[in-house]
């Protein structure tokens, strides 16, 4: 039976949700900004605004941590995003994909990176129906047909400019 | 139901064609095409916006 579930959001850590080998990372906007989505003829703008979702999607599974850096270029850093034409021969090599929207469905049937439309998702079958979105502090879940796990992700960066004199 | 192997066949009509609608930002000037129920400026975030 399809179930709802809410998983219970903790400042601004990142949910990770997995399945038997796709993942999920799912994180709210922290403020408002335009998504700009560039196809080969024009440029789409969507607005995101706080407490709708940013969810990258690993259809096949993968690491964790270039996942988690596609989700912060668009989250924190508001760079643009890329929908390639339905026959372009690279959508078989897109590993992570990302939407943000207030509201998104996790699709199966759709080749990947090839949809502008914000609501929709490319994954994996077994996460295919379900229905994300922010509930006061949840993130719940619609149609969860399978098991997932689900864990907060704790990171931080850290970067340094070390200067030398290459004379 | 699709794998999750290789390239997806099931297609949505081609979707980079005619998606979004044309905006004129009333702040700045800025056209632009929007996308979604919330069309934003690129340019300065505004939601003050016109379709053209
Ligand atoms: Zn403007």
């Amino acid at each position: 039976m399809p179930k709802t579930i809410r998983i219970p959001f903790t400042g601004d850590k990142p949910i990770l949700i997995r399945g038997r080998s796709a993942f999920l990372l799912v994180a709210r906007a922290k403020e408002k900004f335009p998504l700009v989505i560039e196809t080969d003829t024009e440029e789409l703008v969507q607005g995101v605004f706080p407490d709708d979702l940013i969810v990258v999607s690993a259809p096949e599974g993968g690491e964790v941590m270039p996942a988690l850096y596609l989700l912060e270029m668009v989250a924190t850093h508001h760079l643009p995003v890329i929908a390639l034409g339905k026959n372009h021969p690279a959508s078989r090599r897109i590993s992570y994909v990302v939407s943000a929207a207030e509201k998104i469905e996790m699709r199966c049937d759709i080749r990947r990176g090839t949809h502008p439309e914000q609501h929709l998702l490319c994954t994996a079958d077994e996460f295919a129906g379900m229905i994300l979105f922010a509930e006061k502090n949840s993130l719940v879940i619609e149609n969860c047909r399978e098991e997932i796990s689900a864990s907060q992700l704790v990171w931080e960066i850290s970067v340094a400019e070390i200067h030398h004199n290459f004379d | 139901m699709c794998s999750a192997g290789g390239p997806i066949e099931v297609d949505l009509n081609d979707p980079l064609k005619d998606r979004g609608k044309k905006y004129r930002c009333n702040d700045c000037g800025q056209t632009f095409t929007g996308l979604g129920k919330h069309p934003m400026c690129p340019s300065c975030q505004s939601e003050n916006v016109t379709e053209i």
